[in-house]
């Protein structure tokens, strides 16, 4: 008997692929969802984590692949500023200093999610905990739209990249990453937290959520590489198959996702959102209050 | 960025003391690590795996900034917003 069936990895895969990189938190539908459905499944069970690795690392793959041009200009041109040991200012070498930027926004939710991950998900691991921080998430989603520096829809004829490049300080950089810490807490959103950051420091929603995504790849691949050798090891006995079913899910979900949000964002905000995981948190809430 | 050469030997020496502690953290257990070092717990058989990552990250960091600080000197006009 796996502690994790077949059916529920299916549904906690295709939930985690698609809530990984909307800005409702994926962790937080992760906790809320067993807890609305009656599942036995806890967010702090050892195989619970073991699922998740799995679909966290296929989600990063999929965002690798999808992006997958633009991180070899990216790495070429961190490449290139090492070589010259000099980032090219403004538009000069927009690849270098995109990459710079990530390579800086990603230090301090590495070492906030490395010191701080254990004791937040001890405290903070109940459905009821999941839902107020996902009222909370739509909160900050509504307040990241109102206190906007920027429209919402900027068209230009340079390029996304070189746009992002210019307009993010490095200062602003390590704050946007430092942002993504608070997806630690679940029912915050990891991609909700760095788009809101990307608006409030002069992004475009559509340049804010390209950030999000290349962001996303190196934090998410390395959470997923880091506990890797728990799913090969013991603690993955009889969870490994229903979390290759999950990944899979998760990874056609994450695919059709990013493809979806790259194009939404062209025109549209982030209030969807910020309505959902109100009224989401909200409701749940409530329901957990009689249940 | 703006270039001060000064900095370089601080950077570099940060970085290998904290690339030095990151191997002490997974070499030693918790009980092994001097007293002074966070993480320290007597009787414990714990590597802190994630501390020496964090660490190395750092001390990473401090050798990548001392590495461009060497570079030479800019002479384009700035057009961005920054350290700089």
């Amino acid at each position: 008997m796996h502690p994790i069936s077949y059916f529920q990895a299916l549904v906690l895969g295709l939930l985690q692929g698609a809530s990984e990189l909307f800005p409702i938190s994926s962790l937080g539908h992760s906790v809320i969802l067993p807890r609305l459905l009656g599942w036995d499944i806890h967010q702090n069970d050892d195989y619970f984590l073991t699922f998740l690795v799995a679909t966290h690392l296929a989600t990063a793959l999929v965002l690798l692949g999808f992006f997958w041009r633009d991180w070899v200009r990216i790495v070429r041109g961190l490449g290139r500023s090492l070589r010259d040991r000099e980032i090219a200012q403004g538009d000069a070498d927009a690849d270098a200093r995109l990459g710079w930027l990530l390579v800086i926004a990603t230090i301090p939710a590495g070492l906030l999610g490395l010191t701080l991950e254990h004791a937040l998900r001890s405290v903070f691991a109940s459905p009821t905990s999941a839902a107020v921080f996902l009222f909370g998430n739509g909160l900050m989603l509504f307040g990241a739209e109102r206190l906007r520096r920027h429209a919402p829809v900027r068209r230009g004829t340079d390029y996304s990249d070189e746009r992002i490049a210019r307009e993010v300080s490095y200062r602003e950089a390590v704050l946007v990453g430092a942002a993504q810490a608070i997806a630690l807490l679940p029912g915050f959103s990891r991609s909700g937290a760095t788009m809101s950051g990307g608006l409030l420091v002069g992004l475009s929603n559509v340049d804010a959520a390209r950030f999000s995504f290349l962001l996303a790849t190196p934090i998410i691949g390395a959470a997923a590489a880091l506990k890797l050798p728990e799913l090969a090891g013991s603690q993955g006995d009889g969870v490994r198959g229903p979390a290759f079913v999950g990944a899979l899910a998760a990874a056609v979900t994450a695919y059709l996702s990013v493809r979806f949000l790259v194009r939404f964002f062209e025109t549209n905000r982030l209030t969807p959102f910020a309505v959902y995981c109100t009224v989401a948190g909200a409701l749940c809430l409530a329901i957990f209050a009689v249940t | 960025m703006t270039k001060r050469p000064a900095l370089i030997v601080p950077a570099v020496l940060a970085g290998v003391l904290l690339l030095a502690l990151a191997a002490l953290y997974f070499a030693d257990s918790a009980a092994s690590l001097p007293s002074f070092i966070p993480g320290h717990e007597a009787g414990s058989a714990h590597h802190h795996v994630k501390h020496g990552i964090a660490t190395a990250l750092l001390g990473l960091a401090w050798l990548v900034f001392a590495w461009f600080q060497s570079g030479p000197s800019s002479s384009k006009p700035t057009a961005t917003r920054g350290f700089e």
